[in-house]
């Protein structure tokens, strides 16, 4: 279809006390010939869209660019259907942070105004991508609290669950507990578990199919047809599901490996777990001679906050001593509770049960390092260091309660991964083949719970600071896994307590929902949930040089036997990162291709004389934090910003076209990298890194120094600091020599 | 520093809460308390580490304790604590527990105690008084004497007080050994001893420590009102006494207001009723930042009230020549002073007994040093 663009100025919001708007027009008309070129006083006004709105219709004009705002605001008033929409950002980025009605503001806007033209010019209406016969049925694996709360929330919401417990029940640890903490507000009293009546809910719903006593076999496929192989009593059964909820819960640590807290020594030291057991007979009693228990310590951190052990906060269990105590106190008025804490720690509305307990006459509290447990004369000593009490100090008590944390059950022992290790390097001795780069060397490639069929192994990822919790601590979206569809929920995803993971579920569930639909629909799931293009690839051109397959973060691209690689395209979050990888430019999206950026970069104005900086910043945390700083009315330099998907967009020919141009440098805002990256797509900017590090090489031939190109890792919070970083910058480039390409 | 065999005890944690300290258990020791009281020592603060003691029960920690006593309830504490544990009025409970714990007899101390023998309390000093009044008076002019004669009068109260005294210093005396016991009194002589009586009372005098009282500063002034009405009032008395008893002459107080004695005894009676009316209307402006106190404190402000306002009130009536209420507002009062005497070493008054020994001891053992040197 052949393309009518019409280019819309607004002289709203001080736009046009800071640049002269007719020589903008003059730009689109006389450089580029764009057939519709008009202004309005406030172009989001219903006026001002009715105008452009008329165009649409009576001119005939399908492509439209609004030279306004931010492309981060009035998004819903530039919307119009079936019309290309691009924005070129002269409010934000021209009017509140450059100096008015000057040369080089007017200046800046023009560019803006000519690479708005030329992104409009090579962006088109997205064809979204749609499955064949997508499916909207949720597998969720856990049948503790987690993992049926969120059956029940899907199951509710009308779709269909298949629900995998490794266990002859369903209720996990929620079924071993004597009462439960208060779920709302007094949050004073302990209630009676309600797991029994989530279970028969479970059970009873006819959009749950349970299977227990089961476990994954294995699943391939992508979101919107995960083909789940199920291990039961009953043989293999076999599901197609369009999202997955991981709620695989945890196991209490390992109390054998609190030799120094007692554990061992003697029957009376016991569990918060084994405590639970025994309240559950109605009356505190000792392992040891079946004695009524009159005083009770209780030794928080159990091997949690503990470098030897877990060195986190397992989060649940000083409220569960806490409610321990009560069952102390409610069992027998004359019983005493002593906890033995490192901090309480009681999150949420939870400080209210805490402050019910503690006004308890015979629940004692004190801070305190414990440095053993001695058994004597038939009572229990646990010796104390650096209490409230004041000095070392030992607690004479009848029992004592290791408060023991939790692990995820997505954890693989090191023990365990040793194993695979010892195999793997036995195999490969004797075969005396190439080493596989799949092996099962790192956690999440060692077969546990998902068994995923993917090239980038079986499990979710994990991070080393993660302890064994799935990496999907995206500070946006918590529940998010690096594995499109496979939602964590639970204490997979952190440490917390029932009440916690009962929220957890529910969000959890949501977006499995939202990610089927969204696959059914043919749109991409979080960050870019609104986005129907994709990458399209002109094979062709391909040289199977697999850099796609293997940058992609999320497993989106595999290759066949011939080695061509291929998109499992709902698995892809559209982030470009293969657009980035690709040497022979032949992956696009429909409106964000390498043509695209090359041709914006290509089309700035570059004088003589003078400094031309351009600037690609990641459009989720870089592009928000410069209009946050245009907010805030910072003066910037007045660097050419194009907004990008994500840094690991960035392909070289981007850069080399700018520099032949005369450019004189190219600074790139990208997010933080590494163990705590913030990248929604992982490792966006790192590759960008990388790809910079090949890139020197070809600049010191060019006779340009390499530092003309800067990566500056920031987040959407540093917009207080983005002016300074861009001065420096520009500094910098003011000390070299002027790019010698500008003669050419 | 051997290990210390930690042993809670259930009923003392009850006993401090149900003695006034209900909201012992909340202090989560912040130690917010320890930084804003301004009486206590830099090294070693009150009143932190004593609500963790009392929250455990350990009350073998406050067996000679003198840190409680030199707590002055200030409550700048409560004010400040951010868990609302009130610690001022925690402490006030255990040294209520303390009082109980030196004195004898037991069933005193439960009367005195307990909220709900309170019409005993004064029942029993009225029946003793109705028994040895005459209540056959003539009419005419308004002689008290006529009731109780001057005799009767001193066969009653100076046992009273007399029993009052000595529960009190028996009292002190076992506080003190166990506050040696304790401490230890390394360098402890008689000149030592006379020295630190004199530097205690350099500070009890002036009220130098109530000086020092944030939030609850106005106490100073009702406080030493109260106390040098009781001075005066007791001088007056003295007066009494010593014409009397030692002279054996006829009462001083006939002799008119010119002299010194009924201008003792008219300030004292007029100073106690300001002081103490200052005293309530002080508690009744602090109480949403402190709370109104316990049982215990309304007792002794109690009874200090009525005495004060009968004492006034019978000598108006008498000039007035109401005989009608002048008698029994003065029977009223001696019920009350009765009271106030023999409940000295039981009630709050035994604060007198008590905060001055512990500030005494603290001076002489060198704890006072040792705490402010650290």
């Amino acid at each position: 279809m052949e393309k009518k663009i019409g280019v819309y100025i607004c002289k709203g919001c001080g736009i046009a006390d800071a640049v002269e708007v007719e020589k903008l027009v003059e730009v689109a008309e006389k450089e580029y010939k764009v057939p519709v070129c008009k202004t309005h006083d406030i172009l989001c006004s219903p006026e001002g869209l009715d105008l452009i709105k008329g165009d649409i219709k009576g001119e005939g004009v399908n492509a439209v660019l609004i030279v306004a705002c931010s492309p981060r605001a009035k998004h819903q008033e530039f919307s119009f259907n079936g019309t290309v929409v691009e924005r070129a950002n002269i409010r934000e980025l021209v009017a509140w942070t450059q100096p008015p009605k000057e040369e080089e503001t007017q200046a800046l806007a023009e560019d803006y105004v000519r690479m708005g033209i030329v992104r409009t010019q090579n962006s088109d209406l997205p064809e979204p991508y749609l499955l064949e016969q997508p499916s909207k049925d949720i597998l969720v694996i856990g049948g503790g609290i987690t993992g049926m709360t969120s059956a029940l929330g899907v199951a509710d919401a009308g779709y269909k669950v298949y629900l995998v417990e490794k266990g002859d029940e369903l209720g996990g640890w929620a079924s071993r507990l004597h009462k439960q903490l208060p779920q709302r507000y007094p949050f004073e009293d302990l209630e009676e578990p309600t797991v029994k009546a989530t279970i028969e809910r479970v059970r009873s719903h006819s959009n749950i199919e349970v299977f227990t006593s089961s476990e994954i076999d294995k699943i391939s496929g992508f979101p919107g047809q995960f083909e789940v192989e199920i291990k039961t009593a009953d043989g293999l059964q076999k599901r197609i599901a369009g999202a997955i909820v991981l709620a695989a819960g945890f196991r209490p640590y390992d109390a054998n490996k609190l030799e120094h807290l007692g554990y061992g020594k003697s029957p009376d030291v016991i569990t918060n777990l084994q405590m639970e057991e025994i309240a559950s007979k109605g009356r505190i009693t000792r392992p040891s001679d079946g004695r009524e228990v009159k005083r009770v310590a209780f030794i928080q951190c159990a091997g949690s906050r503990d470098p030897n052990h877990l060195p986190y906060c397992s989060s649940y269990c000083c409220l569960t001593s806490l409610k321990q105590a009560s069952y102390v106190r409610r069992l027998n008025p004359d019983a005493m509770a002593y906890i033995i804490y490192k901090d309480m720690r009681t999150p949420g509305q939870y400080e209210l049960f805490y402050k019910k307990m503690q006004d308890d006459p015979g629940v004692m509290l004190t801070k305190g390092e414990v440095t053993g447990v001695d058994v004597s004369g038939g009572s229990l000593y646990v010796s104390v260091k650096d209490t409230l009490l004041g000095g070392d100090v030992k607690i004479e008590a009848d029992l004592v309660v290791l408060a023991v944390g939790m692990e995820p059950n997505t954890k693989v022992e090191p023990e365990e991964l040793a194993k695979w290790k010892k195999i793997y390097d036995e195999q490969l001795a004797a075969s005396g083949g190439k080493p596989d780069p799949n092996a099962p060397l790192e956690p999440h490639k060692v077969p546990n719970i998902l068994k995923l069929q993917y090239r980038q192994g079986p499990e979710l990822p994990v991070l080393d600071e993660a302890y064994g919790y799935t990496d999907s601590n995206y500070i946006c979206f918590q529940y998010e896994t690096r594995r499109t569809g496979i939602y964590a929920a639970g204490s997979v995803r952190q440490p917390m307590n029932m009440l916690q993971c009962i929220e957890d579920a529910m969000g959890a569930a949501m977006k499995a929902i939202q990610c089927v639909e969204a696959v059914a629909n043919g749109y991409s799931v979080h960050p870019r949930a609104w986005d129907q293009t994709y990458p399209e690839v002109n094979l062709q051109k391909c040289t199977s040089c697999k850099r796609c397959t293997e940058e992609c973060p999320f497993g989106a691209i595999d290759e066949d036997e011939k080695g061509t690689p291929y998109h499992k395209m709902t698995r892809c979050r559209r982030c470009g990162t293969c657009l980035g990888a690709c040497p022979e430019r032949v992956i696009n999206f429909k409106d964000f291709n390498i043509n695209m950026i090359a041709s914006m970069l290509k089309n700035v104005d570059v004088p003589e004389e003078g400094l031309r900086l351009v600037g690609l910043a990641c459009e989720n945390d870089a592009y928000p934090a410069l209009d946050a700083a245009a907010i805030r009315r910072e003066k910037l330099p007045p660097i050419r910003f194009v907004p990008v998907r994500c840094l690991g967009n960035l392909n070289l020919a981007w850069i080399a076209d700018a520099l032949s141009k005369g450019i004189d440098g190219v600074i790139l805002l990208g997010c933080k990298f590494g163990e705590n990256y913030q990248c929604h797509f992982v490792r966006g900017s790192e590759l960008a890194k990388e790809r910079l590090g090949k890139l020197q090489e070809t600049l010191g031939r060019l006779m340009l120094e390499p530092e003309r190109v800067e990566l500056v890792q920031l987040s959407i919070s540093d917009y207080d600091k983005l002016p300074q970083i861009l001065d420096d910058y520009v500094e910098k480039m003011e000390e070299f020599e002027p790019n010698p390409f500008k003669e050419f | 520093m051997a290990e210390q065999v930690i042993r809670p005890d259930l009923d003392f944690v009850k006993g401090v809460i149900a003695a006034g300290g209900d909201t012992l258990k909340r202090c989560y020791q912040c130690a917010t308390c320890s930084v804003v009281c301004n009486v206590t020592p830099d090294n070693n603060p009150f009143p932190r580490k004593e609500m963790v003691w009392a929250q455990w029960g350990l009350k073998e920690k406050f067996i000679g304790n003198p840190d409680v006593w030199l707590c002055h309830q200030c409550n700048d504490c409560t004010a400040y604590c951010p868990r609302g544990a009130k610690p001022g009025e925690v402490l006030g409970a255990i040294r209520k527990q303390t009082i109980a714990q030196y004195s004898s007899p037991k069933f005193l101390v439960n009367i005195v105690n307990d909220r709900k023998y309170l019409p005993l309390l004064f029942i029993i000093p009225a029946l003793i008084l109705a028994l040895a009044a005459n209540f056959d008076i003539p009419s005419g002019k308004i002689v008290f004497t006529n009731m109780f004669p001057v005799h009767t009068i001193q066969i009653i109260f100076i046992p009273a007080l007399a029993f009052g005294v000595i529960v009190g210093l028996l009292g002190i005396k076992k506080f003190w050994q166990d506050m040696k016991q304790r401490y230890g009194c390394p360098d402890c002589t008689t000149t030592n001893l006379k020295n630190s009586v004199i530097e205690a009372l350099k500070e009890i005098l002036p009220h130098s420590k109530f000086k020092n009282c944030g939030v609850n500063k106005d106490r100073y002034t009702s406080h030493l009102l109260v106390f040098y009405s009781f001075v005066s009032l007791a001088i007056a008395t003295s007066f009494g006494v010593l014409y009397i008893d030692i002279l054996g002459k006829h009462s001083p107080f006939r002799f008119g207001y010119g002299t010194p004695v009924k201008l003792f005894g008219l300030i004292g009676a007029i100073g106690l009723l300001i002081g103490i009316i200052l005293m309530i209307k002080n508690r009744y402006a602090n109480a949403p930042k402190v709370g109104l106190g316990s049982y215990f404190d309304w007792l002794l402000i109690g009874i200090i009230s009525v005495i004060a306002a009968s004492g006034i009130l019978s000598w108006l009536t008498r000039l007035a020549g109401i005989a009608i209420l002048a008698y029994p507002i003065y029977f009223i009062h001696l019920v009350f002073v009765f009271s106030l005497f023999v409940y000295l070493p039981f009630s709050k008054l035994a604060h007198l007994f008590y905060r001055t020994t512990a500030m005494v001891f603290n001076k002489y053992s060198g704890r006072d040093r040792a705490q402010a040197e650290g």
